[in-house]
C-alpha cells in the first residue's frame, strides 16, 4: 500500500519512556516516515521547540503517570498554540494517564486510552480511517471437540465389562416406557405437523392438534396442564409479555455484534464455554450477549430445578425467581435466535422428569449439544433411577436421531462419591451412547470435590488430581474430553479476585493438557444469595483470556503423583465395573450403591418413583 | 457522608456493567450515578466497552493522601 510519508515528533511527557510510544515508533518507521523519539523529562516548551526546529506534520505525546495531567496537557496546548505549532502539526495524545474527556476537551486532535490499538495512532497519522479488529471476522477456527476420536477402548477387559453392564441396562428397560418417553413422542409429533406447515407448536393453535394435546395432558401433572388450559403458573413463575420481548430485540438491534474482546477468540484451544440460567429469559439474553462479547463461544443452559421435578414442559417466555432458567420451546428458540453466528449452545437434560422432551425441544430449537447422565440425575438431581434410566435411553436415542452430541458430567463434585465411582458412571454412558449411535463426550470435573479433601488428593495443588482424571480416561477410551464445569468448582470463594484467578488458573490447566472444550461459570459462583451477575461473568472471562495470554504454548508440569493418581483411578473404575457386572442387573446395582451409597451422598432420587409402565421402548 | 467516613480508610469503588452505545457514554453515566450518591472527588478507574455495553468502575476519594482523616479521631484505631 502507498503510504504518504509522515515527519512525526515522538515525546513522553514522563520521567521515563512509555513503551508504547516506542512500540508505535517502530511500527511507523516500518511504514517509511521519519520519526523523531525525543528524551524523556523535557520540559513542554523544549518538545514543541524540537517540533518547530524539525517542521513536523503530526506530535505524539505520551503520559502514564496520572500526577498533575491536567496542567501539563493544558499548558501543552496552550504553547503550542502561542508558538504556532499548532497551525502546522497534528497533536495527538495516549498512554494510561490520560482521560479522553479532558485531552479532547483541551483540543488535542486525537486521543488513544489505555486500550487503544496502535493501529488507531497509525491511522490517525496517514489520516486514514480506523477500521477496528473484529475478532468474530479474523478468530482462528476452534478444534470441534468430536474430530479425530472413534471411540476405540485401549483397555480390553473395561470395554468387556461396559459392554456387558450396557447389556444389562438395556435388558432393564425393554419394554419399558414413561410419562416423559410418550410426552416427547406426542409433542414429536406436534412438531412434526408444525414443522410442515412452518408453524410452532403451541396450545392456542391446537385445531386439528386437539387430540394430541389430550394425549399429552395424560401425562402431564395438573400444574402444568392449568398452565395450558388457564394460563395460571406454579407459584413463583410468570410469563414475559410479548412487548417485553419485543423491547428486547429492539435493544439487541443495532450494536456491532462483532465488536468483541480479541483475546480468547485468538486461541485455538480450548473454546471457553460459560453458564447462563438467570431465571428469566429477557435477562439470560443479556448474559449470553454480554459473554459473547468478552469472548465466550458457547453458552450452557442451566435449567431449574422446580421445572426438573414437574412432569410436562409448560410453554410461553417464562420467567421465575429461582434457580436456573426454565425450560420452554419458547425460551429456548429465544435463545437460539439471539445467539452470535459462532456461538454454540448447549442444554441441560441429565436430571428430571423431562429428559427426552428437553433433548427434543432443544434440538428442534437449534441447540448444538445436550447432558446426559443417568447416574447424576438419579443419584444426585433427585430422579428415581428406573424412571431416569427409561428416559435416558429414549434421550439418547433422540440425541442421536437429531445428531445432538451430549455430553456426561461426571457427578463427584459435590457429593461426596469417589471419582472413580463416578468415572465408572460416565463410562457407561458413553458406552451405552455409542450403542445406541450417539455422540457422546466425557466431562470430568476439575473441582475440589468432598472425596478428594476427605482422601487429600489435592493438599499439594489442584493440578495432579485433575491432570489424572483426564489422563485415566484418555488411557481407557479415545472419547472426546471436555472439562468441566465450572472448572476450579468448590475452589470459588465469594471474593472476585480470588475467584477469577481459580477459575483461570483451572482454564489454564486445561489448556496446557490439551483439552479443546471447557466451562466456566463465573466469580459469583461460590455466591449463594441469587443469580450470577453481568459484570462477574465479564471479568471471569477476561481473567481466562489473561490466563491463556501467559501460559502461551507452555505447559504446567504435574508432578510425579500424576501417574500414581491415574493409575489408582484406573484400577478403582476396573473394581467398581465389575461389582457392577456381579451384580446381574444394572437396577440393582444403582440402587445398592455400586455407583455411590447415601453415606457418600448418592441417594437414588423418589421423583418420579413408580411411573415406568410397560410400552416398549 | 459525616459518621460512615470516619469508617473508610482512602476509597469506595463502585463497580457495574452499563448498557451504552460508546464508552465515553457509560463514563458519564457513571460519573452521575456516582454524584447522585454524594461523591465529589470521583474518577473512572476502568471502563471497557464491548457490544451492548460497558463494564465500569468508578471509585470515590474520600480521603487522598495527607488530608485530614476523620479516622484517626478515634484512639487506637490505626
Amino acid at each position: 500500500m502507498q503510504v504518504n510519508q509522515k515527519r512525526i515528533l515522538l515525546s513522553p511527557l514522563d520521567p521515563v519512556h512509555d513503551v508504547g510510544l516506542r512500540m508505535l515508533k517502530k511500527q511507523l518507521d516500518e511504514r517509511g516516515h521519519e520519526t523523531i523519539l525525543l528524551s524523556t523529562d523535557l520540559d513542554n516548551s523544549e518538545i514543541i521547540a524540537q517540533g518547530l526546529y524539525n517542521q513536523v506534520d503530526v506530535v505524539l505525546l505520551s503520559r502514564s503517570i496520572g500526577y498533575g495531567v491536567s496542567e501539563l496537557l493544558s499548558d501543552f496546548i496552550d504553547l503550542a498554540e502561542a508558538s504556532g505549532l499548532r497551525e502546522k502539526a497534528k497533536i495527538a495524545i495516549g498512554g494510561r494517564a490520560i482521560k479522553p474527556e479532558l485531552a479532547a476537551e483541551l483540543g488535542f486532535d486525537a486521543v488513544f486510552g489505555p486500550h487503544s490499538d496502535m493501529e488507531e495512532a497509525i491511522a490517525f497519522v496517514e489520516g486514514r480511517n480506523y477500521e477496528p479488529f473484529h475478532s468474530h471476522n479474523q478468530t482462528v477456527q476452534k478444534k470441534d471437540i468430536l474430530a479425530g476420536h472413534n471411540y476405540d477402548f485401549h483397555l480390553s477387559e473395561i470395554e468387556k465389562l461396559l459392554q456387558q453392564i450396557v447389556d444389562m441396562l438395556l435388558r432393564n428397560v425393554e419394554g419399558q416406557t414413561s410419562p416423559a418417553v410418550e410426552r416427547a413422542r406426542i409433542r414429536e409429533e406436534m412438531f412434526n405437523r408444525c414443522r410442515q406447515n412452518g408453524d410452532d407448536v403451541s396450545f392456542n393453535d391446537r385445531g386439528d392438534m386437539a387430540h394430541l394435546w389430550k394425549e399429552y395432558f395424560k401425562f402431564c401433572e395438573e400444574g402444568i396442564i392449568k398452565s395450558y388450559k388457564n394460563g395460571v403458573f406454579p407459584l413463583g413463575i410468570r410469563s414475559v409479555t410479548s412487548a417485553e420481548i419485543n423491547s428486547l430485540e429492539e435493544l439487541l438491534v443495532g450494536y456491532d455484534q462483532d465488536d468483541v474482546f480479541p483475546r480468547l477468540a485468538n486461541f485455538q484451544l480450548p473454546m471457553v464455554w460459560i453458564q447462563f440460567g438467570t431465571g428469566c429469559p429477557t435477562l439470560d439474553v443479556v448474559h449470553i450477549k454480554t459473554s459473547e462479547s468478552w469472548g465466550a463461544e458457547g453458552v450452557i443452559h442451566i435449567d431449574s430445578s422446580k421445572g426438573a421435578r414437574m412432569e410436562g414442559l409448560m410453554e410461553g417466555y417464562l420467567a421465575q425467581q429461582g434457580d436456573g432458567s426454565l425450560i420452554t420451546a419458547h425460551n429456548f428458540r429465544l435463545l437460539k435466535r439471539v445467539l452470535g453466528r459462532n456461538t454454540k449452545f448447549l442444554v441441560r437434560a441429565h436430571r428430571g422428569l423431562n429428559s427426552p422432551e428437553t433433548v427434543l425441544t432443544g434440538a428442534l430449537a437449534g441447540a448444538d449439544y445436550t447432558k446426559l447422565n443417568i447416574f447424576y440425575g438419579s443419584l444426585h438431581g433427585g430422579t428415581d433411577p428406573e424412571r431416569l434410566v427409561v428416559d435416558t435411553v429414549e434421550s439418547i436415542k433422540l440425541a442421536a436421531k437429531y445428531n445432538l452430541p451430549f455430553d456426561i458430567p461426571a457427578n463427584d463434585e459435590l457429593s461426596g462419591v469417589a471419582t472413580a465411582k463416578s468415572f465408572a458412571g460416565i463410562l457407561i454412558m458413553l458406552a451405552l451412547g455409542v450403542r445406541l449411535g450417539a455422540k457422546p463426550i466425557l466431562k470430568p470435573l476439575f473441582c475440589y470435590s468432598p472425596d478428594i479433601m476427605l482422601k487429600g488428593y489435592m493438599e499439594n495443588n489442584y493440578v495432579d488430581y485433575n491432570a489424572a482424571k483426564v489422563a485415566a480416561l484418555q488411557k481407557i477410551v479415545d472419547a472426546p474430553v471436555w472439562a468441566g464445569e465450572p472448572v476450579g468448582f468448590m475452589t470459588h470463594e465469594e471474593d472476585r479476585a480470588q475467584s477469577c484467578i481459580s477459575t483461570a488458573l483451572h482454564a489454564a490447566m486445561a489448556k496446557s493438557l490439551g483439552i479443546r472444550y471447557l466451562t466456566i461459570a463465573s466469580s459469583d459462583e461460590a455466591y449463594a444469595g441469587g443469580p450470577i451477575s453481568v459484570p462477574s461473568k465479564i471479568d471471569t472471562l477476561r481473567s481466562v483470556a489473561e490466563a491463556f495470554r501467559f501460559l502461551g504454548d507452555c505447559k504446567i508440569n504435574p508432578t510425579q503423583q500424576l501417574e500414581l493418581y491415574t493409575e489408582k483411578l484406573i484400577e478403582d473404575i476396573r473394581d467398581i465395573l465389575k461389582n457392577a457386572v456381579d451384580t446381574q442387573d444394572f437396577l440393582q446395582a444403582l440402587y445398592n450403591g455400586v455407583f455411590g451409597e447415601k453415606s457418600e451422598g448418592a441417594s437414588p432420587g423418589i421423583n418420579g418413583r413408580n411411573t415406568v409402565f410397560k410400552g416398549g421402548i | 457522608m459525616a459518621g460512615l467516613d470516619e469508617r473508610i480508610i482512602d476509597t469506595i469503588d463502585l463497580e457495574t456493567f452499563l448498557l451504552s452505545e460508546t464508552e465515553e457514554e457509560a463514563r458519564q453515566n457513571m460519573k452521575a450515578i456516582m454524584e447522585q450518591h454524594g461523591f465529589d472527588d470521583i474518577d473512572i478507574v476502568f471502563a471497557e466497552k464491548h457490544g451492548m455495553g460497558t463494564r465500569i468502575r468508578a471509585r470515590a476519594y474520600i480521603y487522598r493522601p495527607g488530608v485530614k482523616y476523620d479516622w484517626l479521631k478515634e484512639p487506637g484505631l490505626i
